[in-house]
């Protein structure tokens, strides 16, 4: 673990819609250091996407941040350029999406997708950037990487694609990689091949990963340290290990009782009742008390700060 | 290559049929030979050109007579001219491809621009105006735009000729009142297709690397709005045939359309079997073109 390489502050992002704003993300404060893989973890619904899409500049255009802070190492994404944004975007900062069959542009070629960022940032020429292209696709994994620079989206297989994704957003170094559910859409074998290869990237290239993800199992895979959000708040935050011991919040324990288990039979998976609250009906107090096992009167009318239990895990709840 | 050269084999029957059903339309609608001999002529004086003519003969003897001359790329005289009908149609064919490119032109100068515009500028008052003039362009006739057109810039400010081909000037009138309904049509398409496009995954994987927003739109989203673009372009040009017709008879443009509409009042038959010919094969062919270039554009087609 290095310096400090990203910081966000009490971040908030809304949607304008037909019945007026409405907050998705209300105030999520988070750090990484460089070199270092943290991930996200929520329903659907939690706002970890938009938090991502927020953090790279690249919100609907509904959607806006309007309060809080994001420092991306000296800068203040919020007050630098829309040019200077440009700048950082495919090239400190890149992102892998969900989708690997509709991320990539079904009418240009894998080679025009994975010189333009090379071409754009570094300013090489169109043979340079192929050479490097070639470099990039050896780089995940890809066989005959060279005839697959000619080939187009349709042609190539889903983990092939996530592989091309991967490929387009490492080609510039960035200093932070944010995966966006990048394996969701893959079948089991090709997610572990997919998280190995992030795994080792990292490790040769020292990249900083933001992994956005519902899967406990990838958390526990690739994660150092893991924020867990609930209806656009962090409820809680702690080191890899120390979450999968010894969970705090309630909405935690529930996530880590719903994940199946090899060595034990049971009849019914538990499940957390109910659903994340619509954002434009969010319960008072304890945004989880709905449904929360431990909730009693108080948690109706307080809402909970986050509060650190010891210097690294923080968990927002006041009956644990 | 294999696939255009199957697809012009199949146009084949499809001439034929069009002959078909020209040849008997012509003949059902109308006698021509009360028009080609003067209203004091006798019954027999016109019984007798009505058989020098071969008009006695059963329909389909007629039929037949007509494509053994037909496949010796003979469509008959002219009553009117009295020369070969298709040699007219043919002199006449540079106007109206003129005509028809030109407002082509002014439609794709129109519509590529506002139609983006209005997309990445959704809700705007430029998108409200942009597409409510759409519906406008849509829903006036190209006869009345002409004759406003050529009431308002032709009559009233004498900045362009009233009628008739020669010099540039000429060209405008016409091809602004044949290019304008193209160019809603058009407009409204390339609005609605860019705003699929630009809601896709892979814009804001564009997005994402960097790209300035005019790269996304113009390159990345662009190159796919267009696909169904193209599609329906092709199927405009028959809109713009049938626009051919009229705006050619408003403005006297000496092209086929003009020729055309003459012919059919005089029934003049093989004028309007030639150039009713000659139109079907440019429909045919910019049909094909435009199966092509849908290839060309969308790598996902194959040409098996």
């Amino acid at each position: 673990m290095g310096e400090q390489l990203l910081d966000i502050q009490d971040l908030k992002v809304r949607f304008k819609t037909d019945d007026g704003y409405v907050s998705t993300v209300n105030g999520v404060t988070f750090h990484m250091e460089e070199g270092e893989t943290l991930a996200i973890v929520g329903e659907s619904g939690s706002g970890k996407s938009v938090t991502s899409l927020a953090l790279m500049g690249i919100l609907p255009p509904n959607g806006e941040v309007y309060d809080g802070n994001m420092t991306f190492e000296d800068k203040n994404l919020r007050e630098i350029s829309k040019k200077e944004y440009r700048k950082l975007r495919g090239n400190e900062m890149s992102m892998i999406f969900q989708e690997p069959m509709t991320a990539l542009n079904p009418v240009f070629t894998i080679g025009f997708q994975l010189r333009e960022s090379l071409m754009l940032h570094f300013n090489l020429s169109k043979d340079e950037a192929q050479k490097k292209g070639i470099e990039m696709l050896d780089l995940v994994g890809i066989p005959d990487s060279e005839k697959t620079m000619s080939r187009f989206p349709h042609q190539l297989s889903g983990g092939m694609r996530q592989r091309v994704m991967i490929a387009m957003a490492l080609s510039c170094n960035p200093k932070l990689l944010i995966a966006d559910e990048p394996t969701t859409a893959l079948d089991v074998t090709i997610q572990s091949q997919i998280l190995k290869l992030m795994r080792d990237l990292k490790i040769d290239s020292n990249t900083s990963i933001l992994i956005i993800t519902h899967d406990l199992g990838v958390v526990a895979e690739v994660a150092d340290r893991v924020v867990v959000m609930y209806a656009g708040e962090v409820v809680e935050e702690a080191p890899v290990y120390e979450l999968f011991e010894n969970p705090k919040h309630p909405y935690t324990k529930g996530l880590m009782s719903s994940m199946p288990k090899v060595h034990e039979v049971v009849d019914d998976l538990y499940s957390i009742e109910g659903t994340v609250p619509n954002p434009s009906k969010m319960p008072a107090g304890c945004k989880f008390h709905p449904r929360c096992p431990l909730a009693d009167e108080e948690c109706t009318l307080v809402h909970p700060d986050l509060e650190y239990i010891n210097e690294s895990h923080a968990k927002r709840c006041i009956k644990v | 290559m294999k696939y255009f050269a199957q697809s012009l084999l199949k146009t084949i029957p499809v001439l034929f049929l069009i002959t078909l059903i020209v040849f008997i339309l012509v003949r059902v609608t109308g006698d021509p030979v009360s028009l080609m001999i003067s209203e004091t002529a006798t019954d027999e004086e016109r019984k007798a050109l009505r058989e020098s003519l071969g008009y006695n003969d059963p329909i389909y003897i007629q039929y037949f007579d007509y494509m053994g001359d037909l496949v010796k790329g003979d469509f008959g005289d002219s009553h009117r001219y009295e020369t070969d009908a298709l040699n007219l149609v043919i002199e006449r064919l540079p106007a109206t491809i003129e005509l028809a490119i030109a407002s082509m032109v002014i439609a794709i100068i129109m519509s590529v621009p506002l139609g983006i515009l209005s997309a990445i500028k959704r809700n705007s008052f430029l998108d409200l105006f942009v597409t409510g003039g759409a519906v406008l362009g849509k829903a006036m006739p190209n006869f009345w735009l002409g004759i406003m057109l050529i009431l308002f810039l032709a009559v009233n400010i004498e900045v362009f000729p009233v009628s008739g081909r020669g010099t540039f000037l000429h060209l405008v009138l016409p091809s602004i009142a044949l290019g304008t309904g193209i160019a809603a049509e058009m407009t409204r398409l390339i609005r609605s297709s860019m705003l699929e496009i630009l809601g896709q995954d892979f814009i804001r994987t564009a997005r994402s690397k960097g790209l300035r927003e005019a790269m996304v739109v113009n390159r990345h989203a662009f190159r796919n709005a267009l696909i169904p673009v193209v599609t329906i372009m092709a199927l405009q040009t028959s809109t713009l045939i049938g626009g051919t017709l009229i705006t050619e008879t408003v403005f006297a443009w000496p092209g086929i359309g003009q020729l055309l509409i003459q012919a059919v009042n005089l029934r003049d038959m093989a004028v309007v079997q030639a150039a009713v010919f000659i139109i079907a094969i440019f429909v045919i062919l910019s049909n094909l073109t435009a199966d092509l270039v849908y290839r060309l554009l969308d790598p996902r087609i194959k040409y098996d």
